[in-house]
């Protein structure tokens, strides 16, 4: 019963829009608007990305564990390039001081390593 | 967006914190040798693990071979200067020529020798392990390249005369 009621409400739906005909003319400029909105739409996708930044510092930093990963991963970067750096200029200074020694017992010789 | 940011600036002021003390901390005896008066010195007894008496009497014989060095490199200079002076006008070997080289030669013969003595010195002075590793290191990098002697002479020594 239902069915056959709204079958009749489509057929009615149906037939009034073929009737409809519309007489209000275009708004002035309406072409170069829509290409206007085109143009708008497909520059989206570059400030999503500063809304994506904007999401992550605001939504998902503050978060504990990302923020303590976070915090936690430079710790350990800054620990283990100190000490790697520290160990690079004690070699380079080993090396000159060896180098730096030898030059001064023997007049010979410019180039030396460290033992 | 506050929260996020500082916590953001906080982990690189970690991390530079931590760079910046692990390298001042672990370059600690670098600093120390480089205000010795002589830190090439200061570098052999860190190296060879010298005491304190051992690197006094190293110093010592270090200190009474410089002026030694000092006189036979003048001498080379001279040799060298003048064996130029010969070679700029020879065409042919002369006896002048031949008496200058074999004079070079023995100089440099007469300064290794002396060099030599002093590292075998120097070597008798430290720990019987530490003073093997010395001669090996100096023989290594002294004796092992003797055909670059000259060419580093002028470059090692007389050009910072």
């Amino acid at each position: 019963m239902d069915l056959e009621h709204k079958h009749q409400d489509d057929t009615s739906l149906d037939r009034l829009l073929q009737e409809w005909v519309v007489s209000e003319p275009l708004p002035p400029r309406f072409d170069e608007q829509v290409w206007h909105r085109i143009r708008r739409a497909e520059t989206e996708p570059q400030a999503s990305i500063w809304a994506l930044m904007a999401r992550l510092i605001t939504v998902v930093v503050p978060r504990p564990k990302v923020a303590c990963s976070y915090i936690t991963v430079l710790l350990v970067v800054g620990v283990v390039t100190g000490a790697w750096e520290a160990q690079r200029q004690n070699n380079r200074l080993d090396s000159a001081l060896g180098s730096r020694y030898l030059q001064s017992v023997n007049p010979f010789q410019a180039a030396a390593q460290k033992p | 967006m506050k929260k996020g940011a500082l916590i953001l600036l906080l982990g690189v002021v970690v991390s530079t914190v931590a760079f910046s003390s692990f390298y001042y901390f672990g370059t600690v005896n670098c600093r120390e040798l480089m205000r010795q008066p002589q830190p090439e010195l200061a570098w052999l007894k860190k190296e060879f693990h010298l005491s304190d008496a051992e690197f006094t009497r190293i110093s010592e014989m270090h200190a009474a071979y410089l002026p030694q060095c000092q006189e036979r490199c003048l001498r080379i200079a001279e040799q060298d200067r003048q064996l130029e002076q010969l070679l700029a006008t020879a065409t042919t070997m002369t006896p002048d020529i031949q008496n200058a080289l074999a004079a070079r030669a023995r100089l440099r013969g007469e300064c290794e020798t002396e060099m030599m003595n002093h590292f075998l010195r120097v070597s008798q002075t430290m720990p019987a392990e530490q003073g093997r590793r010395y001669l090996e290191w100096v023989e290594q990098h002294i004796f092992s390249n003797g055909q670059d002697m000259e060419a580093h002479h002028h470059m090692a020594h007389h050009g910072e005369q």
